[in-house]
């Protein structure tokens, strides 16, 4: 069956499964590796992707449902002359990826959170973040890049400098 | 390799010499390039079979290269996991070059022996240096085998930067910052002394000439090479010890980076796999009916020890498996549950009394002191089975073809795989090629070959290049766990609290042991025993090895000891450490970070515990609230010395996030075994640690000894279920004396 | 430090020990088509043992694929990451046994009809905060409409 969706505001075409998740045609049919496979049952947020603005889990949701909607990945995020987002600015100011691998879902759930919350409190953001697993523990750093990204907190280097 | 001086004067250690060498040489387009190589002085023919193929030294690491545009590259022989080390790494060669930072690169250097870990290859020629044990096993008990060993490029035992930085990065740097001076001396005949380096450049005052570093690439190959590089004192390190930006970072928040799991190979299939869910038992039949119906199917394979789809996707691949019926021989280990391997542990030590098993330790005599004690503390802990849950699942891409094979993955151990590769290949390990890319988390796991293997077979199989891909649920029901222990205590106190005995037996599951089963404290007599009990599961490294569990046994003890002693658990640890200054300092500082003995509201209590790992020490203390329907652990205070931290803020990030680790084992962690297998499969049942659990962390380092390097992968790790334990002792008087908490009733 | 030498002898012992032979292969290999050639008709069509194409019941089974991931369909099927669906269509929410509800579904006096079903698998999180059910927004009625149907035939 044939998809049409706009992803990361391109046209994509693809005659998949419709069942297939839209974590492995982003990966497989349209060759973008940004997005992650961790659990496969949207229980890490490795996965995370917009659909209409909208943070999903790409593993559980059926490419079906991005018919004629659109996609952003972490490919997408930054501007389209590559700036990159106050948010991926801040993860690089605080230093927050060690082995990076949740990173893709944790930006994207962080720029849907920030997008309908430009101010969020310590609770909300908890509440927004708690879906997406960093096993290497940078919750302390994304907490406090989001902060920054919102303008809500100086970035380290700030600090550093001051 | 032009030619090659001797930076050392081979010294006698033990059965083996050692000889390190600089060797530079130039490359087309006149970059130049420096290495440090290391030849086994005295290797027998097995040795040397394995370590230097061809004549002359074979074992170069830490790599610097200077192109004549000025970049320079720093070829590191570690790879990605999430420690930052590659950039560590650089960070150390720049410095004592005196690197423009802005313009140095990294390459992870090739998997091939040319490359292997020169410092770790090092340690096996001088035993009597300090090493880790996981990098260093011992012929009695050796799990990973010797020959395993010889396959040196790993990354793991918190070894990077304290090994291959400390030692060769910064020899190769300073060694070529020195050539680049003397061909700049020659050129503008000026003496070398008054040359002066800074970003890249070299420059004369006097004559006030200047060039950049490339200029002199190609002229500073043909300088004689340095005996001995005269490398940077610390009062003249520029980065070092300084919280520089990772190279790595960019490239992990726009998608750019590429993992194992990326591989892009022309032509490949995605395979799933399902292995027998009891580990010795095989694959009897398989009943693909409905699998080969499936849509995108391409091959359905009875493996033997495990069974395959491969498909056009690797979504159909794992539809399609789920739609295979299997039958799996019966095994021994199949009738096995939780609480029998329990009841095995304590039958086991039963059996050993208070002076059976191994004994590891023994000073004094414990026995006789606790007999004649004024007071007795007596304690039994538990811990269970522990999957490493890397977020990335394990995965592989082979390519094999003509008697060739191309590996793609992300691995600890590059020089393993490759050899593992090339034997279940039945090949040679140089027709072997493997590209390692960033790592989806390590903590050990991604030192097993066992999912190379597998990837290897079926792309042998299959005819094309197949990339295999576990899933979640396949990752946590076959990993190579943390073990399971039982661990009984006695102590022994004298009429004044002082504690005059320590008698401790654990069960025993896998080597290398790390822990240092004991003694930090000073314990006049100590007996410290092992006993193994078999087991038919697959064990492994996990973050930190055995001090995972020792820690805590030992840092809880302590605690009850201080309990019946009647003082401060902090009180107790200072008296016991009485005679390590760095020791205390660690714990000092740790315990004014959280304003020890202070006030606090009622259901909450503050913890600590000190572990000396990895030549690291780290004491931490961690603030618990019981008020709630389950322990909130709220802040974590942590000390670190790691004997000189090289990226401080890349430190830091390591404690917190084995605190992290060890926070999640702590509250969550837990495998358990039914019939044989194992009942976790994926994050529902295995928890994590989310951001709405997440503690302050403060961390504060000490730079205790600049010459000698600890390690901070790990040590963070150990401190904090204990800490975390006895704070719950001090919030509500109830010892925690089994993990994970999640099994513990609050109410 | 103790077990830190290695005796010379030992070490070359354990080497000419090393060198195993080739892993086995395939104890059996279906091949059911070379890479690059096209699918036979029978492999296209999925689910066709069960109900004929174009029939709302199979449609639904084939969108369901996705919510397998987390949902067995077997009466007695132990708890995974989301409970069992047999028997779910008129039964009060969270109300299987051995799984772990959150308490807002336990609070929610749902009794699960096609129309509780339906805004359920539209929007989990927007029908009941606090659910667990993090994934399985299905956005298309007709979809939505054959999941339910789907359903409906789980019972005994």
């Amino acid at each position: 069956m044939s998809i049409t969706m706009t992803v990361n505001g391109k046209q994509a075409e693809v005659d998949v499964d419709p069942a297939t998740p839209i974590l492995w045609v982003v990966r497989e049919q349209l060759e973008m590796s940004g997005t992650k496979f961790g659990c496969g049952i949207a229980q890490c947020g490795a996965c995370t992707v917009h659909l209409d603005g909208k943070p999903v889990r790409s593993c559980s949701t059926p490419v079906s449902e991005a018919d004629g909607k659109a996609v952003t990945t972490i490919e997408g995020l930054a501007g389209e002359d590559g700036t990159l987002s106050k948010l991926q600015q801040a993860w690089i100011s605080e230093q927050v990826p060690q082995c990076g691998y949740c990173q893709s879902g944790q930006l994207m759930s962080a720029a849907a959170l920030l997008k309908r919350n430009p101010n969020p409190s310590d609770e909300q953001i908890n509440a927004a973040m708690a879906g997406n697993v960093c096993r290497c523990g940078m919750y302390g750093r994304i907490k406090k890049a989001i902060k920054v990204a919102a303008g809500m907190e100086t970035s380290s280097n700030e600090e550093a400098a001051a | 390799m032009s030619e090659a001086a001797e930076t050392e004067k081979p010294k006698k250690k033990g059965k083996w010499t050692r000889r390190a060498f600089i060797g530079a040489g130039v490359l087309a387009g006149g970059a130049l390039v420096v290495g440090v190589a290391v030849r086994p002085g005295n290797p027998t023919d097995e040795m040397k079979k394995r370590l230097a193929k061809g004549e002359g030294e074979e074992l170069i690491n830490a790599w610097v290269k200077i192109a004549a545009d000025n970049k320079v590259t720093a070829i590191v022989p570690h790879v990605e996991m999430g420690q930052g080390s590659q950039s560590t790494l650089a960070q150390m060669l720049a410095d004592e070059m005196d690197a423009d930072w802005e313009k140095v690169e990294m390459l992870e250097s090739p998997a091939t022996a040319r490359y292997a870990s020169g410092a770790i290859g090092r340690e096996f020629l001088a035993p009597t240096l300090e090493v880790p044990k996981i990098l260093e096993p011992t012929v009695e008990g050796s799990f990973l085998k010797i020959a395993d060993m010889m396959d040196l490029q790993i990354t793991g035992g918190s070894f990077s930067i304290r090994g291959t930085g400390q030692r060769d990065m910064r020899t190769a740097g300073a060694a070529a910052r020195q050539m680049l001076i003397a061909a700049a001396a020659e050129e503008w005949g000026v003496p070398a002394e008054e040359i002066t380096t800074a970003r890249s450049m070299l420059s004369h005052k006097a004559s006030g000439k200047s060039a950049t570093y490339g200029e002199f690439a190609a002229a500073a190959a043909a300088q004689s090479l340095p005996v001995r590089p005269k490398r940077k004192a610390v009062g003249e390190f520029k980065l070092m010890g300084k919280p520089m930006p990772r190279k790595d970072i960019p490239s992990k928040v726009d998608g750019t980076a590429i993992f194992g799991i990326d591989a892009k190979v022309e032509g490949m299939k995605y395979a799933a796999v399902k292995a027998p869910p009891v580990v010795g038992s095989t694959v009897e039949k398989i009943d693909a009916n409905a699998a080969k119906t499936m849509p995108g199917v391409l091959q359905i394979l009875n493996m033997g020890d495990f069974v395959a789809v491969i498909a056009d996707g690797y979504w159909q691949a794992q539809q399609a498996l789920g739609k295979v019926q299997a039958t799996y021989s019966k095994s021994e280990g199949q009738s096995l549950d939780q609480d029998a391997i329990f009841k095995r542990y304590s039958d086991a030590l039963d059996e050993a009394g208070s002076d059976g098993g191994d004994t590891e330790i023994s000073e004094g005599d414990a026995v006789e002191a606790f007999a004649g004690a004024a007071k007795k503390v007596t304690a039994e802990y538990k811990v269970p089975f522990l999957a490493h849950a890397t977020m990335e699942p394990m995965n592989c891409t082979v390519s094999v073809k003509d008697g060739k094979c191309e590996v793609w993955i992300g691995t600890q151990a590059p020089l393993r795989i490759r050899r593992a590769v090339a034997e279940s290949l039945g090949l040679g390990e140089d027709d072997v090629t493997l590209n390692n890319a960033f790592l989806g988390g390590g903590f050990g796991r991604r030192s097993e070959v066992d999912h190379a293997i597998m990837a290897a077979r079926l792309a042998k199989a299959a005819g094309y290049p197949v990339k295999l891909i576990w899933s979640r649920e396949e990752d946590t029901a076959q990993d190579f766990y943390r073990p399971s222990s039982t661990s009984r205590f006695e102590a022994g106190l004298d009429e004044k609290g002082r504690v005059v005995s320590w008698n401790n037996i654990h069960t025993h599951l896998f080597d290398p042991q790390e822990a240092p089963t004991v003694p930090y404290y000073a314990i006049p007599n100590q007996l410290v025993r092992k006993v193994d009990v078999p087991m038919h599961l697959r064990f492994g490294p996990w973050r930190s090895v055995d001090h995972s569990q020792q820690a805590w046994f030992i840092e809880s003890f302590v605690d009850e000891v201080a309990e019946a002693a009647g003082k401060d658990p902090l009180v107790l640890r200072r008296e016991l450490l009485e005679g390590s200054p760095r020791h205390l300092a660690v714990l000092n500082k740790a315990a004014k970070m959280a304003g020890w003995g202070s006030e606090m509201p009622g259901g909450h209590g503050r913890g600590i515990a000190l572990v000396p790992s990895f030549g690291s020490i780290v004491a931490e203390v961690a603030e618990v609230d019981m008020t709630g329907e389950k322990p909130k652990v709220s802040k974590v205070f942590c000390c670190a010395d790691v004997g000189f931290a090289m990226n401080p803020d890349a430190v830091k990030a390591q404690m917190e996030s084995a605190i992290v680790y060890g926070m999640t084992a702590a509250l969550y962690g837990e495998i358990t075994i039914k019939d044989g297998a194992v009942q976790q499969s994926n994050f529902h049942d295995y928890q994590m640690l989310r951001m709405n659990e997440m503690p302050e962390v403060e961390v504060a380092l000490i730079n205790g000894d600049a010459e000698r390097l600890g390690g901070a992968g790990e040590p963070g790790l150990p401190p904090v279920a204990p800490a975390v334990t006895n704070a719950i002792f001090a919030a509500t008087g109830k010892r925690v004396r089994e993990l994970p908490l999640s099994k513990m009733n609050w109410a | 430090m103790k077990n830190t030498a290695i005796g010379a002898a030992a070490l070359s012992l354990l080497l000419a020990a090393c060198g195993a032979d080739p892993a086995p292969g395939p104890t059996e290999q279906i091949v059911v088509r070379e890479p690059g050639q096209a699918p036979k008709q029978a492999a296209a069509e999925p689910a066709t043992d069960d109900a004929p194409a174009g029939d709302i019941i199979a449609t639904g089974k084939e969108a369901f694929a996705v919510c397998s991931a987390c949902h067995a369909v077997e009466a007695d099927a132990p708890a995974g990451p989301g409970p069992t669906l047999y028997g779910v269509v008129g039964r009060k929410a969270a109300s299987v046994d051995g799984f772990g509800f959150s308490e807002a579904l336990k609070a929610s006096g749902i009794v699960w009809n096609d129309a509780e079903l339906d805004a359920y698998i539209a929007d989990p999180a927007a029908k009941v905060p606090g659910t667990t059910m993090a994934a399985g927004a299905v956005g298309d009625a007709e979809q939505r409409k054959a999941i339910i149907a789907y359903l409906k035939t789980l019972a005994g």
